[in-house]
């Protein structure tokens, strides 16, 4: 980080001067104030007070008495809250992952000028314009006892014999597959812009060298790709930990998700606010975990060093 | 944004290899679309159609009446109206806040630039849910609970580090020295911006406001939290709820549908090249 | 925002103050103006207007009786409606969000038969014993007044439509070609009934009703549960749904799948559901509310004719046991931050009036509370369902266990019952851990 590095060889003292008494630096900082304030006041502080009413007994309608960990303990115990954090943990790690894979099959595939290439990135974009409840409601009526016709040819081939929209099971590989349908196209892109950097010369070389195809791939493509990947894997790992829209729609509630479970407690039943709240800061915790994983332990660079 | 030349590494696949290229393609196609053209499909059969068991490929029985319901449905105009204002403000609050946070954060020399910028990406990793309760409780303590203000507000702030994330990537793509460029040819600062910056940063700034409408055009969960009723609903809340007392639509929930997507998917298509290059500019380049 | 003296790379200041006055103008005329609109969403009747707050007036009947109200009152206090969401839940959260801020903007509220007694508690809706004395109650059907009901007063008038019962319908052109004498009386009846006719008929479904996990799939559980014996709350408000009655009932419930009678698919399926289905002559048997019959014989809705279609109660588990049927519809009452109370009054005794009540009953097709009406000849041809299920109307209405808490014992109910329909748990599981659940949540009830 140049920037902090230039300014410790100044005194110590003297960077607060530096920093306020420079009417360009003052400036910058009047310009960044707006959106650091609105962050802090509708994010953070929340997040802090939803902290503090997780220890209490509130309710929606009044603040209650400090209670402890009660809250924690009652929504560990509550089942609907762990079928929530094991739907949420398979649906992330099984969608994530297939989004990846084909992701960048696709990406490689299209990763060269053919014919009908702008159609295919046309194709590619359409389901990621959709909003996620549009989306949600499509399937829906598709996979419908009576009017989908994906239940239709479900049973009418003997795949499935159940409604889809009555198994949990089901239920959860239905928006998987949903899942992978809308959001494949958006990781094929982030790889492929990821792959377009990479000079051709460096596999010609390689070429030259003797290096096959699998070799090359994996010992130029993917090194060489390492940073759009883990891009694309935190921002999707963390989108999928927090789904809501996809499950509440396309389920009508009958899947739990860990946001699922929160947004029932706090808005629709009335005696389960605590536990609620209780799972609110555990996905903030959670996400804050996973997203520092991918930070420090896989080595993801944010993308303020840059001077 | 990376160039459309090949990069064609692997050379000499054979007939047997590019048909199949181009069947996996065609299949590629028909998966991402054939929802939509389903849905389409639905929303142009009557009733009886609808239900038919089993159920027909090409609409035997075209009908416009679901369409003509819902544009006749004060309910769906409504919600249409509440769908592009909240966007729209969101957009242009954004873009307000956000392109003086980019533009300082791009081009302008200050200490606390990185903890400013991770504090930004980490409302991009926020679970959103986890603040539902207290800014439900909040925005009833100020009476905004039912209006457009709580979710513009709200979705402002989630919002943000998209816009900044992307009008950061276009400032840096600037000439460095342009400004000041500008001003040696004899140009006052005014017109050296109106005349230099704002021709260069508008295509930026266009599609990032596109990408921030989008965006907020599909938010759910807090317009579902703290819009209750149709006066304020945007679409995303009416549609799913497309109900009288008794039952669920579903020829006039798929009408809507493909009324809602079908702008978005235009838009998206028109723009797709710049879409492409902002959302990947971020990526690549950070 | 203040001109900056030139500096070095100070062109940022000068070209935002610039740029962000546009946009600040902009954004603020626009925000402005939209947060003065979106505030003032609705208007604030306060001593002006009596608002009537109600789901969607989608045949105009509501608008119909308050035009005629107003004219009645020309000069006086006039009233309106405010439209509500369609989606019960949705309006139930809307009231919650109004009552907690004190607001006395609605005085007339047409409420769900479930919310008088989880509003009185709270004393959210006013106690209207004085006006609305015993001898005017009489003129109600008995189950109408006893949900508006809790401790000593009563806190609602039943409007219409109410009571909404759950019937049995069935295909009489069809019981007759397979030469059964009559409709079912008991479940099992129905079950080897449904099993036979469909068969025979070649019909895709035998039985059908909403089973999904909702409040509906709650209400179409408890008539097994009433029709064998059991209940989940008794006289003084204590848990008795584990008991070998309430679980025959759901063994009862869980069989109608089980025997092929019913599809699989009914344990996700609502009133759309199952409506498009008989409608679409796929099945021999519904279990479904009044407002059914009145789409027969529409040619947009249905081939189906009333001829067609016969209308009994609710089996029972023995010949000659009585027949239950949820209790469903709407009523008025009065929000108790009303600034208008004696007008709102005037309001609620014109629209539960016997002529308001034929009026919306020929035009709306639901049932009347006032027994009079039934009697109106008027009134029967316009809705033949009155006369058809009178008995069931005035007699096996039976309301649900609703106390304070009644949300989120609904939200238990519903999806043990429906686990209990899928399969996924026995009969007597499903009503231990209910008996468990419910006795929690009656607890924090005072």
């Amino acid at each position: 980080m140049s920037v902090a590095s230039a300014s410790t060889e100044k005194k110590r003292r003297g960077w607060f001067k530096e920093e306020f008494g420079d009417p360009e630096r003052r400036t910058a900082y009047y310009m960044v104030l707006p959106s650091l304030l609105i962050i802090v006041i509708i994010a953070f502080f929340p997040i802090l007070y939803g902290i503090v009413l997780s220890l209490t007994d509130s309710t929606i309608a009044g603040f209650g008495s400090f209670v402890g960990l009660e809250n924690y303990t009652e929504m560990f115990q509550d089942p609907d809250f762990l079928e929530g954090l094991s739907n949420t943990v398979i649906f992330t790690v099984v969608s994530v992952a297939l989004e990846f894979i084909i992701g960048l099959g696709i990406a490689l595939a299209i990763n060269r000028a053919f014919r009908g290439r702008g159609l295919v990135r046309a194709a590619v974009l359409v389901p990621w314009a959709f909003p996620t409840v549009i989306a949600a409601v499509m399937w829906r009526l598709m996979f419908q006892s009576q009017v989908g016709i994906i239940q239709y040819v479900a049973s009418a081939t003997d795949i499935i014999s159940d409604p889809i929209l009555s198994s949990r099971t089901l239920l959860l590989i239905a928006a998987i597959l949903v899942d992978v349908w809308k959001t494949t196209p958006f990781m094929a892109l982030l790889l492929l812009a990821g792959l377009q950097v990479i000079p051709g010369e460096v596999y010609e070389a390689a070429r030259v060298d003797g290096a096959n195809v699998t070799q090359r791939f994996f010992r130029i493509t993917l090194p060489l790709l390492k940073g759009a990947i883990l891009v694309a894997l935190l921002f999707r790992t963390l989108d999928a930990y927090r789904v809501y829209d996809l499950f509440w729609v396309m389920s009508n509630r009958e899947l739990q998700s860990l946001s699922t479970y929160v947004y029932e407690g706090v808005r629709i039943s009335q005696l389960q606010f605590g536990p609620g709240n209780a799972a609110s800061v555990f996905i903030f915790v959670t996400a804050f975990l996973i997203a520092l994983f991918f930070i420090r332990v896989l080595g993801m660079r944010t993308s303020a060093e840059e001077e | 944004m990376a160039s459309a030349t090949t990069t064609g590494r692997t050379s000499g696949r054979g007939t047997l290899g590019t048909v199949l290229f181009y069947v996996f393609l065609v299949i590629f196609v028909l998966v991402s679309v054939f929802p939509l053209l389903w849905i389409f499909k639905m929303s142009i059969v009557s009733k009886t159609e609808l239900f038919a068991s089993p159920p027909t490929i090409l609409p035997h029985t075209p009908t416009s009446a679901e369409y003509a319901q819902i544009f006749s449905d004060p309910a769906f105009q409504q919600a249409l109206v509440n769908s592009t204002i909240i966007s729209a403000v969101t957009t242009v609050i954004c873009l307000f806040f956000g392109s003086l946070t980019a533009y300082a954060i791009a081009r302008m020399r200050f200490r606390f630039k990185s903890p400013i910028m991770t504090l930004i990406l980490a409302i991009s990793f926020f679970p959103a849910v986890a603040i539902i309760a207290p800014l439900f409780i909040q925005y009833s303590q100020v009476g905004l609970i039912n209006t457009y203000a709580s979710v513009i507000i709200t979705d402002t702030v989630f919002a943000l580090p998209l816009t900044i994330w992307l009008l950061v990537a276009f400032f840096r793509e600037l000439p460095v020295d342009l400004e000041d460029a500008a001003k040696v040819d004899g140009a006052t600062t005014i017109q050296a911006f109106r005349k230099v910056i704002v021709p260069l940063a508008a295509p930026g700034v266009f599609t990032t406001a596109i990408l921030t409408f989008i965006f907020a055009w599909n938010e759910f969960l807090f317009a579902n939290t703290f819009l209750l009723d149709q006066a304020t609903q945007p679409v995303t809340v009416a549609i799913p709820n497309f109900a009288t007392v008794y039952t669920v639509d579903y020829g006039a929930q798929a009408a809507a549908a493909v009324v809602v997507t079908v702008p978005l998917v235009i838009l998206v298509l028109i723009f797709q090249r710049r879409i492409v290059s902002g959302l990947t500019a971020g990526a690549v380049k950070g | 925002m203040t001109e900056r003296n030139e500096g070095s790379g100070v062109f940022a200041g000068r070209k935002l103050n610039r740029r962000d006055f546009l946009k600040m103008g902009s954004a603020g005329l626009a925000g402005a103006a939209l947060l003065g609109a979106a505030g003032c969403g609705g208007g604030s009747g306060g001593s002006g207007e009596i608002i009537f707050s109600y789901g969607p007036d989608t045949d105009g009947s509501i608008a119909k009786l308050i035009d005629k109200f107003n004219k009645q009152n020309k000069g006086g206090i006039q009233a309106t409606h405010r439209q509500m969401p369609a989606d019960t839940g949705q309006y139930y959260d809307k009231l919650r969000t109004e009552f907690q801020a004190a607001s006395g903007d609605i005085s007339v509220i047409g409420v769900d038969v479930i919310w008088p007694k989880q509003f009185a508690p709270q004393n959210w809706i006013i106690d209207l014993s004085d006006r609305f004395p015993a001898s005017e109650q009489k003129k109600f059907i008995p189950s109408t007044i006893e949900v508006a009901s809790y401790e000593d007063g009563v806190y609602a008038v039943p409007w219409v439509s109410c009571p909404d019962v759950g019937l049995l319908y069935y295909r009489k052109d069809l019981l007759e070609e397979s030469g059964i004498s009559g409709p079912p009386e008991t479940w099992d009846e129905l079950k080897e009934m449904a099993l036979q006719v469909s068969e025979e008929a070649g019909i895709q479904n035998g039985f059908i009703f909403q089973g999904s996990n909702y409040e509906g799939g709650v209400c179409n559980a408890l008539e097994y549960i009433w029709t064998h014996g059991g209940d989940v709350l008794d006289e003084n408000n204590k848990v008795v749904i584990d008991s070998p009655e309430a679980a025959a009932g759901l063994a009862t419930y869980a069989s109608m799948v089980s025997s092929g009678a019913a599809p699989e698919a009914v344990a996700n399926w609502t009133e759309t559901e199952s409506s498009a289905n008989f409608y679409n002559e796929d099945s021999v048997f519904i279990r479904y509310w009044p407002s059914l019959y009145g789409g027969l014989g529409d040619p947009e809705t249905t081939k189906l004719k009333p001829e067609q279609v016969g209308i009994v109660p609710i089996p029972t588990d023995k010949p000659g046991n009585p027949s239950y049927s949820t209790l469903g519809g709407w009523q008025m009452s009065i929000n108790v931050n009303t600034e208008i109370e004696d007008d709102a009054w005037k309001f609620i005794q014109f629209m539960t009036s016997e002529q308001s009540q034929k009026t919306r009953t020929i035009i709306n097709g639901g049932d009347p509370s006032r027994e009079a009406v039934y009697d109106d000849p008027e009134a029967q041809k316009a809705t033949p369902v009155i006369k058809l299920a009178d008995t069931v109307l005035f007699d096996n209405g039976k309301s649900r266990p609703v106390t304070e808490y009644y949300g989120d014992m609904s939200l238990e109910m519903a999806e043990q019952f429906n686990s209990v329909l899928k399969g996924d748990v026995s009969p007597e599981e499903a009503v231990k851990a209910l008996q468990e659940s419910l006795s929690q949540i009656m607890e924090e009830t005072q």
